[in-house]
């Protein structure tokens, strides 16, 4: 997991290409050292892709939590929580840069 | 809120799970990119010599291909592949390849490696292909030289390949077993099993020229193999042999499908995929060149090609009673070259009996009747 605090910001990587199937977003490595086999894809849940569509390069990952604290039933504590540790593991993957 | 979660996985595995392209989608399509080739072999169905202007004024621009990839992608279109002729001669090469992995696509190429430069390492290094196969057409200069009639052609392979395996970029090597190389074909095989990054298959069934050109058809007639010869190869390889033991039940049906079904296209041709030629014609396969089974893309939209004209195409039928009785619902089908796009290359109608393509499946069937003893 990378350290990653409320105040980062964070942009995706020109690296790799989101694209919606069938109402579902996944992610598919353009360079090497994203996906490393044939055919690897990052494939993001519902409430991934409520955090993924709010990394613009702008908004900190406070924020984030913030616009999804109205939407969802959880405390702000969990909230940040958890957009902390999808946008480490999406950093740690090359997905998203800080 | 649950933990968000980011799953990683094949795409295969996640269209499985979810069922995507059950139906009709163009999941993936053929990019015959150019039809020239710096080759000049004579089994090939499609090659023009690199230099041909008229060729090369007919291939579709990046501006094109973007196009028709950008409505191939909101279709739902994953996987692509170039080809050609040699799909490195383009000299906009790298700049179509790139545009369509940023599209989301998963490209893969075939190339004949000769023409492989420093450049393309670079390129294939920082964006991998899905797969990279190259065709090994000898393995000694004057065998090389007899199929692509190209005297400096093996060393220039040699150099590309190497460039490729040097470097460490994986390669998937395939031979064709023709007149000119089949002395040497367990020397190939061996060769290509040693180099390449997964698995070798080989292939002596030679289509006709897509061009139906009298003199070029020729070339690859003289190229073809005999049924015999190409029974005998089949069990020659070990590997291939045991394949097609294991698998008999898929080549040899013990019953054959009693309905009368008059519908010509009983393939996966126009299901989930789709082929684009170098000029902009959207096919349901390559090989499906029938005038009355290519739409101009130039001239219309791929949306319209994939849900109008492919389903008019893959509802017609035949009144021929001979190619039903012998082809449609022949218990060896599977062993047979016989399709109606390759029907038509062979004698100018999309239903015909083809005796070559007949002897080849029966000597196939003989020969693995009698492996299995």
């Amino acid at each position: 997991m990378t350290d990653m605090s409320l105040n980062d910001v964070c942009r995706k990587s020109d690296d790799i290409v989101a694209r919606e199937i069938e109402g579902e977003m996944i992610i598919i490595p353009m360079t090497a050292g994203i996906g490393d086999m044939e055919d690897e894809i990052y494939a993001l849940d519902e409430i991934s892709l409520d955090i993924w569509n709010r990394i613009d390069g702008i908004k900190s990952a406070g924020q984030i939590a913030q616009e999804l604290d109205a939407a969802y039933d959880a405390s702000l504590e969990t909230i940040q929580a958890d957009v902390l540790g999808l946008l480490g593991e999406l950093v740690k993957r090359g997905i998203i840069l800080t | 809120m649950g933990s968000p979660e980011i799953s990683k996985t094949t795409l295969t595995d996640y269209m499985l799970e979810r069922k995507i392209g059950a139906g009709r989608v163009p999941l993936s399509f053929d990019f015959e990119l150019t039809a020239r080739c710096n080759n000049d072999c004579g089994h090939c169905y499609i090659n023009v010599p690199a230099e041909d202007a008229r060729y090369q004024e007919e291939e579709l621009s990046l501006q094109e291909i973007e196009r028709i990839a950008d409505e191939a992608v909101a279709m739902g279109t994953l996987w692509c592949l170039l080809s050609g002729g040699e799909p490195l001669l383009r000299e906009d090469f790298d700049d179509v390849y790139l545009s369509l992995k940023r599209k989301g696509l998963l490209v893969s190429v075939y190339t004949n490696a000769s023409l492989i430069t420093e450049r393309h390492v670079e390129l294939f290094k920082k964006y991998p292909p899905r797969d990279l196969e190259v065709t090994v057409y000898g393995v000694t200069p004057e065998t090389f030289a007899r199929v692509t009639n190209r005297p400096s052609g093996f060393s220039q392979f040699q150099r590309g390949l190497n460039r490729l395996l040097d470097n460490k970029i994986p390669v998937r090597l395939k031979a064709m077993a023709l007149r000119s190389n089949v002395h040497e074909l367990p020397e190939i095989a061996a060769f290509c099993r040693e180099h390449t990054k997964d698995y070798f298959r080989f292939d002596p069934l030679l289509n006709l020229r897509h061009d139906r050109d009298p003199a070029r058809n020729q070339r690859i007639l003289a190229e073809r193999l005999t049924p015999e010869e190409i029974a005998r190869i089949d069990h020659a390889d070990l590997e291939r042999s045991e394949a097609l033991r294991k698998d008999c039940g898929i080549y040899i049906h013990d019953a054959v499908e009693q309905e009368d079904c008059a519908h010509l296209f009983h393939c996966g041709a126009g299901l989930n995929s789709f082929h684009l030629s170098h000029n902009g014609q959207f096919r349901l396969c390559g090989s499906l060149c029938a005038p009355d089974c290519v739409y101009d893309l130039r001239n219309g939209s791929l949306r319209e090609a994939w849900t109008q004209f492919a389903p008019r195409v893959l509802a017609m039928e035949t009144t021929d009673s001979e190619v039903r009785r012998k082809c449609i619902h022949c218990p060896i089908f599977n062993l047979c070259l016989w399709c109606p796009a390759h029907a038509y290359l062979e004698c100018g109608h999309l239903d015909r009996w083809s005796e070559y393509f007949c002897k080849v499946a029966h000597a196939r069937e003989a020969a693995l009747k009698d492996r299995l003893g």
